[in-house]
């Protein structure tokens, strides 16, 4: 018998107001006939909850759409923070929410100098992908992997043929969004590495800075990913997996400013690191 | 004012069955929504595991990817008013090589899956153009109908806030949580048309492939021997027949053969 109990608290900012404010509890027993939820209180896991709240609180910005999610469970303590602007938006933590949202800024604002920088602001997306090799900065290659390689895993496919010099480290196990819903098996993180990695950048190419969304499909291996802010402005890849090819890879692995994959309706935070990538 | 539900679910996920009982309230106050979980003396009838079972077993013979069955009873309070309701609800995904047919349903067309899945395994994989002329089944043109402008409310039952859901109105509130802020949304939609025959020889579409992207719909079309993809758009329609069958797509909506 194993059992799961949680206690959420969550809220909606819109510039600096709040507008929505939630408090979940309950817990799941599971045994051979299987799950029995209900909304039991765990005084010391809502207390928890309150108090990982209270950081995300206190690094929120004013200015944008933010929804708070803080929880404690049986399995961890998160806060979690997405942050939307000017259309665009990225998933936080405490820890990193000042360099993350100032990412954000400069991918969502449009301005002469971000232009400079190599963002285009975001718009409408254009209907497919440009035909040049694409730089994936900011740890976005970690989104890539996470829907080409570590989604077939969670649906016991073969995983992604890589290089040599290419490693993705995707830990599997049973998780759960709510009290409420049957675990499943799910990543925990995606840390993409490498080793000595050949990196010979071609004059023309895609900068990749952050990503809106993605998906795969594992009945047509399908995998889509949204482009929120490149060199070239938002764009959508759509490409069956097998398809992409690694180039060359520089850098240690940097965080990407967090990931909420959905399978199934239940939302989990996925932690994202890559160095830069260069595929094609 | 608080408005309180209580309830229970039991639901076939997967192969996993689940039972849930929770209560809980919520309130507005201007731009604020506040929920949380609040102990409830009332008694509820708990839902049946033993049926929710007996529909999924009835159905493991298909090509299942996914399937939910879910069975609800939930007791609702606001502003002195009270009332309850009992749901019954499936989702179902069958797979064949690359195609997925999405059937979201109550429990009483079950029938229909055992067409869908037999023209599924014969269905040639390739998307072909879309017929000049196409009768959707009740059960596809139910999900078109939220993205229909001359789709209206049908009466009957209440809304979230215990309302009269009354004939051609749009002034309800859907409010399928009490985690949910209500949203302003028809119940029960229905298309009528004042031709209601519906020529039996035409190509059908039986089935949904993806979730409709608007009035564009990715359907599974029964033509003569032949059963193929294509995606149909829903923008002239010469015919709506008189049987409708209700489905859950949105705040709930009547299918009725649909002849384009």
């Amino acid at each position: 018998m194993t059992r799961f109990a949680h206690a959420v608290r969550e809220e909606l900012w819109s510039r600096g107001r709040r507008v929505e404010s939630r408090l979940a509890q309950g817990q799941a027993v599971e045994d051979a006939h299987g799950i029995t939820a209900t909304d039991a209180r765990d005084d010391e896991l809502v207390m928890l909850a309150r108090h990982e709240l209270e950081r995300l609180h206190a690094v929120m910005p004013q200015d944008a759409l933010v929804r708070l999610v803080a929880e404690a469970s049986t399995e961890a303590i998160t806060a979690t923070m997405t942050v939307r602007l000017n259309g665009i938006s990225i998933v936080t933590d405490p820890t990193h929410a000042a360099r993350d949202i100032e990412l954000l800024r400069r991918a969502a604002g449009g301005s002469a100098a971000n232009r400079s920088a190599g963002f285009q602001p975001a718009g409408p997306p254009a209907s497919s992908r440009p035909p040049l090799p694409l730089l994936w900065r900011n740890g976005t290659a970690a989104l890539l992997l996470h829907e080409a390689h570590a989604h077939p895993l969670e649906h016991h496919l073969p995983p992604l043929p890589l290089p040599p010099w290419l490693r993705v480290e995707v830990p599997l196990q049973l998780r759960r969004a709510t009290f409420r819903d049957v675990p499943l098996l799910r990543m925990q993180h995606v840390r993409v590495t490498q080793h000595d990695a050949p990196f010979a950048l071609p004059p023309e190419h895609i900068e990749i800075h952050l990503i809106d969304g993605g998906a795969y499909d594992p009945l047509t291996d399908v995998v889509t990913l949204r482009i929120a802010a490149s060199s070239v402005g938002p764009f959508t890849i759509t490409e069956r997996r097998g398809d992409f090819r690694f180039l060359g890879a520089e850098g240690e692995p940097q965080r990407y400013p967090g990931v909420i994959c959905s399978r199934e309706g239940q939302e989990l935070v996925v932690g994202s690191y890559a160095p830069t990538l260069l595929t094609a | 004012m608080i408005y309180r539900k209580q309830g229970g679910v039991a639901r076939w996920e997967n192969g996993t069955l689940i039972r849930v009982t929770e209560s809980g309230a919520a309130r507005e106050d201007g731009d604020l929504f506040e929920c949380w979980p609040e102990p409830s003396n009332h008694a509820v009838d708990e839902p049946t595991s033993r049926r929710v079972v007996e529909i999924a077993s009835s159905l493991q013979h298909l090509p299942v990817e996914r399937l939910i069955v879910v069975h609800g009873a939930a007791r609702h309070e606001y502003d002195g008013r009270t009332w309850s309701e009992e749901t019954e609800r499936i989702h179902l995904s069958l797979a064949h090589g690359q195609l997925r047919a999405l059937v979201d349903s109550s429990t009483r067309r079950l029938d229909d899956w055992t067409t869908i899945a037999a023209a599924l395994q014969r269905a040639d994989p390739h998307d072909r153009e879309p017929p000049r002329h196409l009768v959707l089944a009740p059960g596809v043109a139910a999900a078109v109908l939220p993205f229909l402008p001359n789709a209206t409310q049908t009466a009957g039952g209440v809304d979230g806030y215990g309302n009269d859901i009354v004939d051609g109105g749009t002034q309800n509130f859907y409010r399928p949580s009490y985690r949910v802020r209500p949203v302003r949304m028809p119940h029960n939609l229905r298309l009528d048309h004042h031709v209601t025959a519906i020529d039996p020889d035409l190509p059908r579409a039986i089935a949904l492939l993806a979730p409709p992207d608007s009035v564009a719909l990715r359907v599974l079309v029964i033509d003569g021997e032949s059963v193929y993809p294509t995606t149909a758009h829903v923008t002239k329609i010469e015919a709506v027949g008189r049987e409708r069958e209700w489905y859950p797509y949105g705040a709930g909506s009547f299918g009725a053969e649909l002849m384009l």
